[in-house]
Formats: C-alpha cells, structure tokens, sequence
C-alpha cells in the first residue's frame, strides 16, 4: 500500500487526475472491462439524442443492432442472432436482470425508466460469462441510473408529438439529512400505432404508467446503502390480435462496504415480478383449426442474492470473487394453441466466480477467471474468460480475450407445447434433451484517443458456436417438430468508432460494424430450417451523429444510420427487409438554465418503412414521427 | 464431444496469452498498475501535492517548530492513505503531520482543511468560520467550490478531478500554481448571486 501511495506521488498532477479510482459511493467498475469491446452511452448523449425510450437510447452503441418491430417491441442484439427469439444478450437495470426465462430473451416494452434518471448505459459487446452468468453470451447491457443525490430537486417532463402522443415524467429528490437523499418518479406515455405496409393501421398502439424510488444512504464514508423499487403497468395492442395486459414491479437493495487497504464487498438483493396476459390467435392448419384462440398468462417471481468481494492480493494480484443464488418461480397459465409444460415451474440457480487481475508488468495485465454455475436444466456449465490489456503509450491501449460462455435452455426449447396438449396433434414442442448453447470467442481490440480531439476504437471477433438450436422431425410419424442443438458454425466481424471534436461546439461520431455469419448443420444431422433460422442480421451497420452547440443556447443534433439489408426467415422461405437509411434531427433550446424546450423528428427519410419482420400481413412499418417536448427542473 | 471442445477452449487460451505476452518488457510505467486505486489514496496524494502546488502568506503557521498540518474536519475517510502520503516529506525544512478536528475551532494551525463529506451539510457555517485563517479549504462534499470552498474533489468517470474556486483563494491570500490549475475546473462562488 505504502509503495504504491509511493508511485502516486511520482505522478504528474495530469497524471494523477487521469487515474482511474474505485468510487465507493458508485457503482464499482469491473475489472476486466477494460480490456472488452465497451461502449458508454452518456446522459448527455441520451438527452441530446432525443430518445424516448430505453431502446431509442441503445442506438447510441455501435455495438447493437436494434431493430423497431413494431409500436412497442423492439430487435436489439450484439453480434447477430436478431431473430425474434434473439437470446445472447443479458441486459440489467442497476444490477437486476430482465431477461424472461421463457425464452431468454427481454421485452422491451416493460423495460422503462425516466431517461433523464439514467446516469449511464454500458453495452460490451462479447462474451460475458465469466462476471455475469449464462446468457451473456454475445454482449452485456448495464443500465445504471443516477445517484440520488444527483437528482435533488423537482423535475418535469412534458412531450406531444404524434407517435409518441403524450408523455409525463415528474420526479423529486430530496436529503433526508447530509448522507441520505432519495427521490420518487413517475411516468406515463401513451403512443400511437404504426402502419401496415399498405399504410393501414396496424392496431399497436399502448400506454404505460409506472413509479419508483430510489433512497442512497452513506451510513459511514465507507459504505453505501442503496435501496430502490419500480413499480408498472400497460397494455399493448396486438397487430392482428387483441390486447396484452403487463403489470409488474421490483424492489432491490444493495450494501457495499470499503476496507481500509483496497479490499471491498457489496451484497445485492432483488425481488421482482412480472405478470403477462397475452391473446393466443387459433392455431389453424390448411383450414384445420387445432387450437381455439386464448389467452395465456405469465406470472413469474424472481429472488436473487449477489455476493461480491474484491481485494488486492500483493503487488500484483487483484483478486475478485462471488456467490450469487437465483429462485424463479414460473407460473404460466396455457392457451390452447400454446403452453408450456409444466405449466408451474421453481428452478433455481447458483453460481461463483473468482478473477484474478494481474499486472504483469507495468503495461501489461492480464485478467482469467471463470464462472461455475448449476442450473436445473443442464447442470453445471463453467464460462472461463482470459483477457490482456496492453497499455502501448499513455494514450493507447490493445488488449485480447478468449472466453466461453453459455446460453443455458431456456422454457421455449425445454417445455413448449405448440399448440396446447389439448389438441390432437402438436407441431412444435420443446425437448428434454435440449443442452446449453455455448460460445467460444476470440477478440481483439484496440483503443486511442489523440489530443483531446479525437478518439478511435476498434474490435474484432471470431466467435465459434457449438449446440445452437435447430429443429429436427420426429421420426415415422412426422410430428411434432421438435427443437435440438443441431448447429454450429462461426461468425466474425468488426466494432469500429471514431469521436472527433472537429470544434469547441462541434462533435461528429462515426461507427461502422460489418458482420458475417456462417451456421450449418452439423455433419451426419438435420435441420428443418436448413441453419435459416437463427440469425436474422444485417452484414453492416454504419452511423454518423453530428453535435453542434449554436448561439442563444440551441443545440442541434443529427443522427445518420444505414443498415443493411436483414434477411429474416420463417422455415426455409428467405424473407428480406432492404437495406435502409434513416435519420433523427433535435433541435434544443435552453430558454433558461433549468428550462429547456425541443423538438425532435425520428426515421424522417421515409412515410414509413419495416425495419424488421418477415414480409407479410404481420410485418409492421414504422412512420415518420414529430415530437416536442418541455423539461424544467426547479 | 463436450471434452474435446473444452480441450480446443485451453489450446486456444495458451496460444494467446503466448503470442499477446512476447511484445512486452521493454514499456513500463506506473500508469498501469494505478488502475482501479481507492478514491482516498489518489485524494490523500492530491492533498499533500497542495503542499507543493499551492503558496501560503508568511503568516500561515508561523510556528516553525511545529509541523505543517493537514487537518481532517469530520468523519476521517482517509484511513492510513494521507499519514503513507505526507510520511518523509518536508515543506521548507519543515515535517508534515496530519490533524483529525472534531470542530472548525480547531483549524487555527491548519495548512490545508479537508472537510470531510460528513459535514456536507455544515460546509457554509464552517466556511464562515474558517474564513479569516490562511487555510486552503479542501472538500469532496457535492458543489463545494461552488459554495464558497478552494478545492472541490469531484469524481468523475472513476477519476479525481478538481474544481478550483481562484476567489475564495485569493480572498484568503493563497496563491495557486498555474500547473495546479491546469488540471482543474475553475468555479465561481454561486451563493453570491443567489
């Protein structure tokens, strides 16, 4: 301790201000995520962008492809596999995760929060495994929101536009005394349809309310104590069915403690809960109906505990372990054209990691590490992670990774019944022998920031999939279909980023992401889809985002993005969404210091236009949208 | 199968780490290895560089018998982090030496004043007594440069930074070295105008 205090003091004072320093009144960074493909999403590019929603806010990552499919639902993926059972990504809203485990992927819809409460977005592209568990399998999504004592104050939102046709944000903050602050919000939005391809309404429209809390307490200055809860409701319209019903909330709570000598812990505790009412369409085939139309609901219950500690080994060790235990209680009750079998279902899961940061030498560090996890599906998996950073010069850094990490069944390949087992005959089922996907990924990456001006990022990665899903026949009669991991195959690709501060009142942003993929069946098996079936991706993305501050307090923002064009099948049909590009332009003005007033056009180079889906009566254009918006803080 | 695959999984991490770790050995600098410090030791050694960085009047702890202290005002933060910081150092021939204050009345030798986040809610009423002493007021508590303090510790992508308030300085007959104010923000009292 006394050596390294020692080397701070032989620091310049640049130097010493460019350390990097484990907070203990913020959410701690991790250790390796340094050396990984990151991304940060600011505050101030999320006001500036004029998102209106989490997914809106996820555009500013190069590293995601996000997809609007409709009014409410949303493709969003790192690393390909966009399909609408898109399963690789792991997202968590201050550390709580919001994947369903029915079929491991988030709806995006019940994952809100006022925008102007976010302190951050870290999206890494890659392999997570190692710190976050299964299903962190081609990137992690960290929503972090604002320390309470920095949203003291009241705050209000107001915007009307036509797609997005009102919302309401309030918020207050307040200090119970010098240690402990706390705020309350809530929210409210209503927004309207999209169209059909043949510019019909496609009946998506929904409303959301939903409030929350947030109380941080500095009992000592050592350690912190966190507790927040959210609470939600809505209902969606369905294109071509009727109406879904979501309701559901959480309540965590988060200690962590600083030892004197650089060791730390922290203990995480959430429950959440989220109830689902979806309409079921009649399952009909060649004019057969097999199944009535119905609803099917969702209840599931999560309790999960975290433990995490850290602490410096010697001189060159830094050493990072935890245990954390997950109970899900699934409760799911069946339509008859689809169920899930059993229909109540508790699982739960453990887990532990230990990481090791070492510094090799004064440039070079190296981190390994491994997750072990018992799930009552498969078992044990173990997610192992190597990474090295090398600080080449004061503003350069390359570093390299390998990692495995698994995407552990989810309730869809294990206990789908399509339809119901009421019918005569299913065509779709899941299957008991359905093992963990699993990925080994090689990146490597690269980072530089020149002058204060301008900063480049670039990644690259080969990613070799083992025991991805497919569907297989069952034999001598036929059906059901039944879901196995009959594929595997690579994909590889490029992350680059360029941030250029062309002035004082100008920043420009560039992102380019080519992306190929190459799944078969494996040798000697069979596939219904013909590998068609899980990836529904572009081979590029490109983005161009322009920040210019004008005189008399505006600000203009423009956003440029080009996809390529999305294959999205359904069985072996090849169905295209053509490439596309569209544009976000924001006008801002800040009529006082805590008044400020915009105006925000989205996708406005087309009426409408499908940024997902396959081509049919389903697929949903989505319109040009005007919105403007007050904000007042006091 | 599963075992070959984990097999390929360990050739594949050697062969790595093999090739990455050869270009090594010949750049090195402490930069890497500060990475991930706690806030308090990059703080305590921002503090005692305000030894070096900042000017005091003559009449700033006269007692040349008696150390220069660092003072602590409210819960200490510090640990061990500010005596490993200050230990072997001199300041004109004189040893430094830190001082844990219970109240504001004490800061009558004090060089530098810390006052800790404890006191955050106090930060103007302790200002205002400390006003008349040659101190340089130091502080990680929210907003206080803008309150009326020296230096504010702000952190800021899990970085120290420091926010400058030249005013309050000067008004106390501190002066502070432009390589100081380099790496700083320069605030302005906002309390004047509210």
């Amino acid at each position: 301790m006394a050596s390294s205090t020692g080397e701070l003091k032989k620091l310049s004072l640049e130097d010493l201000a460019n350390v990097e320093v484990v907070s203990v009144s913020r959410h701690p960074q991790r250790l390796s995520e340094a050396a990984s493909a990151i991304q940060v999403i600011t505050a101030e590019q999320i006001r500036r962008s004029g998102a209106t929603s989490i997914p809106e806010a996820l555009r500013l990552a190069d590293n995601l492809d996000v997809a609007r499919k409709n009014s409410h639902d949303w493709a969003i993926t790192a690393r390909g596999f966009n399909t609408a059972l898109a399963n690789k990504l792991l997202v968590l809203i201050d550390g709580r995760s919001v994947y369903t485990p029915l079929f491991s992927g988030v709806y995006w819809d019940v994952q809100n929060y006022p925008l102007a409460d976010i302190e951050r977005i870290e999206v890494i592209s890659g392999p997570g495994g190692t710190q976050w568990g299964a299903n962190a399998v081609n990137g992690v999504i960290n929503i972090i929101s604002r320390h309470a004592r920095d949203t003291q104050g009241g705050y209000v939102e107001l915007a009307a536009g036509d797609q997005l046709e009102d919302q309401i944000v309030a918020r207050y903050g307040a200090s119970i005394s010098p240690t402990v602050n706390f705020r309350v919000y809530a929210q409210h939005f209503d927004r309207g349809s999209e169209v059909l391809s043949d510019g019909r309404d496609a009946h998506d429209s929904w409303d959301q309310a939903q409030g929350g809390f947030r109380l941080d307490a500095e009992p000592t200055a050592r350690s912190t104590l966190t507790l927040q809860g959210d609470y939600y409701g809505g209902s969606d319209d369905l294109v071509r069915a009727d109406t879904a019903k979501v309701d559901g909330g959480n309540v965590l709570g988060r200690w962590s403690h600083a030892i004197p000598g650089g060791s730390d812990f922290s203990l995480q505790v959430y429950y959440a809960r989220t109830h689902l009412l979806d309409p079921v369409p009649a399952f009909v085939i060649n004019g057969n109906t097999l199944a009535t139309a119905g609803f099917l609901t969702d209840d599931l219950d999560t309790l999960d505990a975290d433990f995490q500690y850290r602490f410096i080994l010697d001189e060159r060790n830094r050493v990072q372990w935890g245990v954390s235990y997950r109970h899900t209680r699934d409760d799911v009750s069946n339509a008859p054209a689809l169920a899930f079998l059993p229909p109540h279902l508790d699982q739960d899961l453990y887990s532990g990691f230990v990481q090791d940061e070492i510094a090799l030498t004064d440039k070079l560090t190296a981190t390994v590490g491994s997750k072990l996890e018992h799930n009552d599906y498969t078992g044990l998996e173990f997610e192992p992670s190597a990474r090295l950073q090398w600080r080449v010069a004061d503003n350069q850094m390359l570093w390299a990774a390998v990692s495995r990490a698994v995407r552990s069944p989810s309730r869809v390949d294990r206990d789908l019944s399509q339809p119901g087992p009421a019918s005569p005959l299913q065509i779709l089922t899941g299957s008991a022998q359905f093992v963990s996907e699993t990925v080994i990924a090689r990146e490597l990456g690269y980072r530089a920031q020149f002058s204060d001006k301008l900063t480049l990022s670039a990644a690259a990665f080969y990613n070799d999939y083992e025991h991805v899903r497919s569907t297989n026949i069952t034999p001598v009669t036929f059906l059901p279909f039944f879901f196995q991991n009959n594929l595997k195959g690579q994909t590889h690709g490029l992350e680059l980023t360029a941030d250029w501060q062309a002035a004082d009142n100008w920043r420009l942003h560039a992102g380019f992401d080519p992306l190929r993929e190459h799944l078969h069946v494996k040798p000697g098996q069979f596939d219904l889809n013909a590998a068609l079936n899980e990836t529904a991706d572009p081979r590029e993305r490109a983005s161009l985002r322009s920040s210019l501050d004008l005189p008399h307090r505006l600000e203009f923002d423009a956003a440029l993005r080009w996809t390529a064009s999305r294959d999205i099948n359904n069985g072996t049909t090849i169905g295209t969404v053509p490439a596309y590009c569209d544009m976000d332009l924001r006008l801002g003005w800040h009529l006082r210091e805590n008044v400020e007033l915009s105006v925000t056009g989205q996708n406005l180079l087309h009426d409408h236009r499908a940024q997902y889906g396959f081509p049919g009566p389903s697929q949903v254009d989505i319109q040009r949208s005007v919105y403007g918006k007050l904000a007042w803080r006091f | 199968m599963a075992f070959l695959m984990k097999h390929t999984w360990l050739a594949a991490v050697f062969s790595t780490l093999l090739f990455t770790m050869l270009p090594c050995g010949m750049l090195c600098s402490p930069q890497a290895r500060a990475a991930a410090l706690q806030e308090y030791q990059v703080k305590a050694v921002f503090l005692f560089n305000f030894t070096q960085f900042v000017e005091w009047p003559p009449a700033a702890s006269p007692n040349t018998a008696e150390p220069i202290f660092i003072c602590i005002l409210g819960e200490d933060p510090f640990g061990a982090y500010l005596e490993d910081a200050i230990r072997d150092e001199h300041v004109d021939n004189r040893t430094l030496a830190v001082r844990r204050l219970s109240t504001a009345d004490d800061a009558q030798a004090c060089r530098i004043l810390f006052i800790s986040r404890s006191e955050s809610a106090r930060v103007e009423t302790i200002l205002q007594h400390v006003k008349p002493l040659p101190a340089l007021t130091v502080s990680d508590a929210r907003g206080f440069g803008e309150r009326g303090g020296m230096v504010g510790f702000v952190t800021e992508d899990n970085r120290v930074r420091l926010r400058i308030n030249l005013e309050a300085a000067r008004a106390a007959g501190l002066t502070i070295s432009s390589k100081l104010l380099r790496v700083a923000d320069v605030v302005a009292n906002q309390g004047a105008s509210r």
